[in-house]
């Protein structure tokens, strides 16, 4: 922007203060516990590769709240994905492509659904959702509960793989932000998806398709959910049914959203917020990690820091929630 | 042009579906278990369907109570865990300690309620947001506690609350004694929302909390009351479910999830605003039917999830549908 | 009159179940007029523009745009037809630019990526034909109410509409607003546009219409150019009645003991308010839209509390810090916005009238009994003429006069003492008008108190028994009844000199 007018995006200092406040617990904490080393070139790797499964998911999940929907159904989405890579791959790399593209059209199957349920049924998003959610959970425990399969060594390069040092899953989860910004601040899909989330009767007045926006932004977040399933398949070389909701996927990448700025209403809020909430969640895993503490009690300190951190943003806001 | 009178009578109609909706649909699944399973015609067996349904269904009313408000409760599972995990910690095989721990099991479960409560409507933290921090919380807190593992036994006396069945009733020939349970536990939240103003200021508040506040009504005390007692119902839920299930780290998992979609096949609106606590009961005991049904019929039991997430789709569906139709 | 209209609509019926909400309707707009249509809430107006801007489709006629007939089933497509709608309720995203607004669902881009600099600059040519000094990249959220109605209006104009639709585009404008908004309507007309102009308000309407057009139960009344058409004439043909007996005679005696009495009062958007009221008395409250007076009735209610001063209910210092404070002080608010503020809309207009007293009333208290019996309250309804067919029916269904009248009943059966409207009848039509003015005075002559917060001047004057004028938060001065528009606005726009103190009259 090359005019006079400086408008700083609220998203941004939101993104900035997050951000900073994440390194910082970190720094503090490996200075604190002696371990420097999580401070080198390779330790801070290792923390933003903690980012890269939520960070896909988040990113998704980022679209459709930001057009005033949610998605619960990442969970059980991620865990199809990482069980049909391993099924269909059998550790044969000729299988990689056709694994790869009949996990996409899985997902664009399912986002298809739950974006239909809920712009053309007018269901609400959290049921909708909810309920693709637990119909994939269940078909997949049922029929996949005991199957054995594992990507190809070569798919594994996704996870582990990398080039001048830096791997290819960050070089993966950099590009797609980058592009997932683009889409929001310069391109018309963008623009609508932010007066979908912002006005939906204004919307539609104007002339939007809003049923159509709402669709798309569903089918991007189970993009972006088969993405992070693909990523786990390749880091735990095959997939269980039970790894999306293992991560509590759908949960943390809603909070994460949240905590970015992003507001649940939709029309405010993008993906630079998303992923400093993300490096937040990752930080304090690595800082607990260091700290060494219990993992139920991680789990604990996770919960309590959901509710603070999106506590942080809603209690500046008046009114009530429900 | 909206007063006509034709208008109204078709807007009224939904309110009266839907208490029957609920029980139309129990009606119809105990129709075709009995078609397979004749005997549970018998007074026995349906007694003893109840007894296993009861948790279902004290969990419904209280997450009723709690979507009324405007609000979700993600939690209950969790603390049903924590109910069984911390009872056989307790406990500690001492039968003599278990009413005094039951006292403190309802005093952690107020504790839990109260948290969410203030939250949400103190901290304006979203209660499906709050609930589900809540829910990790809590979980977290039981497994730290109890290790990860299932360890000791529940005593006899603490168990009997879910497992107990007197023989020789008359009239009826069985009774459990969950199913005493469950008809206290009815009655009574059938009380709060019916007998007290209370019923009446839950639904204003889950309508329009911004105009309810304005008229005078306490939205924050409404609201943390919904939370606490779906907290209590949890609890007796988690205590019903240690009598007949034992001690188990994944006791209540999932449970909410089946509370909300027991309330939401009965005809309450998410988001608050319109139900009763008769969409809880026939809710939930039409989805343990169905359970029941799919066992029958021999299907896996993973696949229950899958079923349940068509009827969540499938009834809110239906409602969005009516809601349509008549404007 | 030779020109082709630039829009007619002939024989338009709708009906929607059990409402005939258009029954062979007639209407035309020519290039370059301002056609008013007037009428009470339900006469039809919203309809046939909803049918003419895709939003319904007609069960029965045709439309013709200049000349040629059309068919809309989308919005989309009355708009790509020239046709701009700017609705009661804003229709913006608050949290976008101004010229992210305006190009919402327009979006100038090339192969599905925006050109954002074109979008500026074009917005901002836009908003300097309408000589809005607004900046393109500002914030909606940022800018007044009357800005955000001028930043509508500027997205009406990106379609060069050859029709535009103006929903009571006042409503929720002051005075000097609307004397802005009209001068804009005026310039459009000198473009050719022809303007479809919704109005309760009838000075606007007899200052702006070139033609005007009576609705009234689904019907076309009459169309008559406006010399044609005094006010008096318009309000028979809409209500059946004449104006004179429109606002209640005021109180035969002098008003009583101190009520309640305010000094000092300050918080973030008020400075030293001190005004008092007394037994048997309707106090105005008057000021442009950023004054404060809204502020004021938020101070009132404990909603967004004083943080100086003091408040005396009867001589007794009182702590008004949440609504429920308030109720209790015996304090009731009838809010301005009455579906998000007013109503819990999907309940009964039993259950909305009993919802002050259910909530103040112990919590053990049986539903049923005494003043919460359906059978008292279902009295205190009919008593107040509040028409339902049912009042077990949800009161969503009723029309803003019933609403508001099941809320004055709400505070009615809490036996307050001090009732604070906000806008009492804005969207409700003439006929219940009347109605709720003479309960606010029969209120009054009670022996209990009314202060009245509202942007209809006409309203004030003929309702309020001395008016408070607010500027910039301040109470700039007050006028006895009998005062004139004028005095009003003089104090409303800060020009007096000296500050009035209240002198308690």
């Amino acid at each position: 922007m090359t005019t006079d007018v400086v408008k700083p995006k609220p998203g941004l200092s939101v993104a900035v203060l997050l951000a900073g406040l994440s390194i910082g617990f970190f720094v503090v904490v490996a200075l604190a516990t002696g371990e420097t080393a999580q401070l080198s070139g390779q330790g801070v790797t290792g923390l933003l590769q903690r980012m890269v499964a939520l960070g896909l998911v988040a990113i998704g999940q980022t679209f459709v709240i930001l057009v005033g929907s949610i998605d619960l159904s990442v969970a059980a989405l991620i865990s199809a994905v990482a069980v049909l890579a391993s099924h269909i791959m059998q550790g044969d790399a000729a299988m990689m492509l056709p694994a790869v593209l009949l996990c996409l059209g899985l997902c664009i199957a399912v986002g298809f659904v739950n974006g239909a349920l809920v712009a053309y049924g007018g269901i609400n998003p959290l049921i909708a959702t909810l309920g693709t959610g637990l119909v994939i959970q269940g078909v997949l425990a049922a029929s996949f509960g005991a199957l054995q399969g594992s990507v190809a060594r070569e798919f594994q390069v996704v996870a582990y793989g990398g080039v001048l040092g830096v791997p290819y899953s960050l070089l993966l989860l950099a590009s797609l932000s980058i592009a997932a910004g683009l889409v929001l601040d310069r391109t018309l899909f963008g623009a609508r998806i932010y007066a979908v989330g912002g006005n939906p009767d204004g919307a539609r007045l104007a002339g939007i398709r809003t049923e159509r926006v709402i669709l798309f932004a569903h089918m991007v977040a189970s993009l972006f959910a088969g993405a992070a399933g693909l990523y786990l398949a390749a880091r735990l070389q095959s997939g269980t049914p039970w790894i999306g909701r293992d991560g509590i996927y759908d949960l943390e990448s809603i909070a994460v959203t949240v905590i970015g700025g992003t507001i649940l209403a939709g029309g405010k809020g993008g993906v630079a917020g998303t992923l400093a909430g993300v490096l937040l969640f990752a930080s304090l895993d690595a800082g607990f990690n260091m700290l060494g503490i219990d993992a139920f009690l991680k789990q604990v300190l996770r919960g309590a820091i959901v509710i603070a951190a999106v506590a942080v943003h809603a209690v500046r806001a008046r009114g009530h929630v429900a | 042009m909206t007063t006509v009178p034709q208008t109204s009578l078709s807007l009224r109609r939904p309110e009266r579906l839907a208490l029957n909706a609920g029980l139309v649909i129990f009606v119809a699944l105990y129709a075709a278990i009995a078609f397979l399973q004749p005997n549970y015609l018998e007074l026995g067996l349906f007694m003893n369907f109840l007894r296993r349904a009861a948790p279902l269904v004290i969990l419904a009313c209280g997450q009723l109570y709690v979507i009324l408000t405007g609000g979700f409760d993600l939690s209950m599972g969790a603390v049903a865990t924590l109910v069984v995990l911390a009872a056989s910690i307790l406990i500690n095989g001492d039968p003599d300690t278990t009413w005094a721990v039951i006292g403190a099991l309802y005093a952690m479960g107020i504790a839990v309620g109260l948290v969410n409560g203030l939250v949400v409507t103190f901290l304006k933290v979203p209660s499906i947001i709050t609930t589900l921090g809540t829910m990790l919380l809590v979980n977290g807190l039981a497994l730290a506690w109890s290790g990860g593992a299932a360890r000791g036994d529940l005593p006899d006396n603490f168990r009997n609350l879910g497992r107990l069945v007197w023989r020789d009733v008359p009239v009826i020939g069985t009774l459990p004694l969950a199913a005493v349970v469950l008809a206290g536990f009815v009655a009574l939240v059938w009380f709060g929302l019916n007998g007290t103003v209370y019923g009446k200021r839950a639904l204003a508040v889950g309508d329009n909390p911004r105009a309810a506040e304005l008229a005078g009504t306490p939205v924050a005390a409404t609201r943390i009351l919904a939370f606490v007692v779906s907290a209590v119902s949890a609890v007796t839920a988690g205590i019903l479910i240690g009598g007949f299930s034992g001690v188990s780290v994944n006791a209540g998992e999932g449970l909410e999830l089946q509370a909300i979609a027991a309330c939401v096949i009965g005809g309450a609106q998410l988001l608050g605003g319109r139900g009763s606590i008769w969409s809880a009961v026939f809710g939930a005991l039409s989805l343990f039917a169905l359970f029941t049904l799919l066992n029958l019929l021999g299907l896996p039991q993973a696949l229950r999830d899958s079923i349940q997430g068509l009827i969540l789709i499938a009834a809110v569906g239906a409602s969005t549908w009516r809601i349509r139709r008549r404007t | 009159m030779t020109a082709v209209p630039s829009l007619s609509m002939t024989g338009i019926s709708k009906a929607f179940p059990g409402v005939r909400a258009l029954d062979g309707v007639d209407f035309e707009c020519l290039p370059g007029e301002v056609h008013a249509i007037c009428g009470e809430n339900g006469a039809g107006k919203s309809t046939l523009m909803k049918i003419l801007g895709g939003s319904y489709r007609p069960d029965a006629g045709t439309i013709h745009l200049a000349g040629k007939t059309v068919q809309f089933t989308h919005p989309r497509q009355a708009a790509e037809a020239g046709i701009a709608t700017i609705h009661q309720e804003l229709s913006l995203l608050p949290h976008r630019t101004v010229a992210d607004n305006i190009f919402m669902g327009r979006e100038i881009a090339r192969h599905g990526i925006l050109d954002k600099a074109a979008m500026r600059e074009r917005a901002a040519a836009l908003l300097d034909r309408i000589g809005a000094q607004i900046d393109p990249q500002a914030l909606v959220s940022s800018l007044s109410i009357a800005l955000q109605q001028l930043v509508e209006i500027a997205k009406a104009l990106l379609l060069d509409a050859r029709i535009l639709v103006m929903d009571e585009p006042t409503a929720a404008l002051d005075e000097r607003d609307s004397r802005t908004l009209l001068n804009l309507v005026d310039g459009l007309r000198g473009e050719g546009v022809s303007i479809v102009y919704i109005s309760h308000r009838m000075p606007e309407v007899t200052a702006i219409a070139d033609r005007i057009t009576i609705l009234k139960d689904g019907q076309k009344i009459w169309t008559r150019p406006r010399d044609a058409a005094p006010i008096s004439e318009i309000v028979r043909a809409m209500v059946g009645r004449d104006l004179k007996d429109f606002y209640p005679s005021p109180p035969a005696s002098a008003p009583g003991e101190v009520l309640v009495a305010i000094t000092g009062g300050t918080n973030s958007g008020l400075q030293d308010i001190t005004f008092d009221v007394r037994a048997g008395e309707i106090v105005g409250v008057a000021g442009l839209e950023d004054s404060g007076k809204g502020a004021l009735a938020q101070a009132l209610v404990g909603d967004v509390p004083f943080t100086g001063g003091t408040v005396a209910l009867r001589g007794r210092s009182i702590d008004l810090r949440t609504p429920r404070q308030a109720t209790a002080a015996g304090i009731g608010y009838l809010p301005g916005d009455r579906k998000r503020e007013g109503l819990a809309l999907r309940q009964s207009v039993r259950d909305n009238a009993l919802l002050t007293l259910r909530s103040m009333t112990g919590i053990f208290t049986r539903p049923q009994r005494g003043a919460l019996a359906s059978a008292v309250i279902d009295e205190r309804l009919r008593a107040m003429d509040v028409r339902a067919a049912n009042f077990g029916q949800e009161i969503g269904t009723l029309s803003g006069g019933n609403q508001q009248k099941a809320i004055i009943v709400r505070w009615l059966a809490q036996a307050s003492d001090i009732l604070v409207f906000v806008e009492p009848t804005r969207g409700i039509d003439i006929a219940a008008k009347a109605a709720i003015y003479d309960t606010m005075r029969r209120f009054a002559d009670a022996g209990r108190g009314i202060v009245v917060i509202s942007s209809d001047m006409p309203e004030l004057i003929g309702i309020a028994d001395r008016v408070l004028v607010m500027h910039q938060g301040r109470l700039s001065g007050a006028v006895p009844r009998g005062a004139s528009e004028e005095d009003i606005m003089h104090l409303a726009l800060g020009l007096a000199e000296a500050r009035h103190e209240e002198s308690g009259a």
